[in-house]
């Protein structure tokens, strides 16, 4: 038999499931990977966020966000949410299944390849277009809309796009 | 604790991110290509970012507010070195600066992932990842411009040559430094980096065929060292005892341009004339 807090604990990461990335409202934080991790003390509970880019000034949203869930589910009566960059927050996290979504919502995933120089102008960061699947692609610009995106031009399907950026 | 010497770091650091980034935020609907307009907005606003975590550490320190520190100071209370205020003037200035700006950064991130602060570390760590985007951009610019038409090149020299000399005002002694250094808050004395950053800078200039007359500024500069008065002086081996303030000192002290009376005017206004006010 589970004990309470064993079972406050998954009704957390269950209702943190729901919770949106305010930028990218087709992923959760649990999808990117931005929960360290679920504390529980009888009914209080202290759940660790990791801030994705330091820029964003989406963890404002997130924070409350994360807040207004935990405190809604039953049996909890406190909560605290805090931030850390211990351990940094890298792209790394993102779930499979995370970036799934992000390829349905028009995002390229990462691609686990850092940003690199090579010769004059080289910008080989690859992406895949989320739109045709091809990898003839060109990055266009190192900067997007917001911190997390770069923008891309797809040669195959003629669709300008936009990559979640290697962290 | 309460460490002053920790508190006079973060001061500097963040005003450097908080003002550069204001400056490159002016490009926002101005710069000469539209990526370039979008490269400069986002840009700003990761050191603006970087710069709100600097001030929520030292809000931290000081039980003050990350807002009020960032717009609330009168404009004598800022520690950002001179280079950082300087208006934007062409591109190809603002090309200059960036690149040495963000090379700087980058020797000053390296050494702060081992601040004997752990949250100061730590934050060094995450702000290093995306700075390589910004080392990235401004190193394929240099290589553009430079072999690119001649104007182009013939500007950025011109801007690097007011802007080399500046740079090192970035390793102006912090306030309090001996203490920061003794302490660990900061692990690499500002002179060591100093020399880092004029060694990789060059190679990257020599690399680039620039001629060595951008250089000159910098081999005329005297050497600063903090006296015991906590005014600088120039190097005792320096050989001639110049009286050293060449332009782009004094930041660290809160001595500033009247380009940064005028950025500070235009910073801070909402913020005075509305106290409090969130957004």
């Amino acid at each position: 038999m589970r004990t309470l807090a064993a079972t406050i604990e998954l009704a957390v990461w269950e209702a943190l499931a729901t919770v949106p990335d305010p930028e990218i409202p087709a992923v959760s934080v649990v999808d990117m990977g931005m929960i360290k991790h679920v504390e529980v003390d009888g009914h209080e509970v202290r759940v660790t966020v990791l801030p994705t880019f330091t820029g964003c000034p989406a963890i404002g949203i997130i924070k409350q966000d994360v807040g207004a869930a935990v405190a809604a589910v039953r049996d909890v009566e406190s909560v605290s949410v805090e931030t850390t960059f211990d351990p940094p927050w890298t792209t790394d996290r993102i779930t499979d299944e995370g970036r799934v979504k992000l390829k349905e919502f028009g995002l390229a995933p990462p691609t686990g390849e850092g940003p690199v120089l090579i010769g004059n102008i080289g910008l080989p960061m690859r992406a895949e277009c989320p739109f045709c699947g091809s990898t003839d692609t060109r990055n266009e610009n190192l900067f997007g809309p917001t911190p997390c995106r770069a923008l891309y031009y797809c040669a195959s399907c003629r669709q300008p796009f936009e990559q979640f950026k290697e962290v | 604790m309460t460490s002053k010497p920790l508190i006079s770091l973060l001061q500097a650091y963040g005003d450097d991110e908080l003002i550069l980034g204001h400056r490159h935020s002016e490009w926002t609907g101005f710069a000469p290509h539209i990526e370039e307009d979008v490269a400069f907005s986002s840009i700003a606003q990761d050191e603006i970012g970087h710069a709100t975590n600097y001030f929520m550490l030292l809000a931290e320190l000081t039980d003050d507010d990350a807002d009020r520190l960032a717009l609330g100071r009168d404009s004598s209370e800022y520690r950002n070195a001179v280079i950082c205020e300087r208006a934007n003037g062409d591109w190809a200035y603002t090309l200059a600066r960036h690149w040495l700006y963000d090379t700087a950064d980058d020797i000053r991130l390296e050494a702060l992932e081992r601040s004997a602060s752990k949250d100061l570390a730590q934050l060094a760590t995450k702000m290093r990842r995306e700075e390589r985007y910004h080392l990235i951009h401004a190193d394929m610019w240099m290589k553009r411009v430079t072999h690119g038409p001649v104007e182009g090149r013939s500007r950025l020299e011109t801007g690097l040559s007011s802007a080399f000399s500046e740079a090192l005002g970035l390793f102006e002694p912090i306030e309090l430094e001996g203490e920061a250094v003794d302490e660990g808050w900061l692990p690499t004395p500002s002179v060591e980096m100093k020399s880092a950053f004029v060694e990789r800078a060059s190679n990257t200039l020599d690399e680039l065929g620039l001629p060595t007359e951008v250089r000159a500024d910098l081999d005329e500069s005297a050497e600063f060292v903090a006296s015991s008065s906590g005014d600088l002086i120039a190097s005792p081996d320096g050989g001639d005892a110049k009286p050293a303030r060449p332009s782009g000192l004094g930041g660290r002290s809160g001595e500033h341009s009247e380009d940064f009376i005028h950025l500070w005017g235009e910073m801070t206004r909402t913020y005075r004339e509305h106290p409090g006010a969130t957004w």
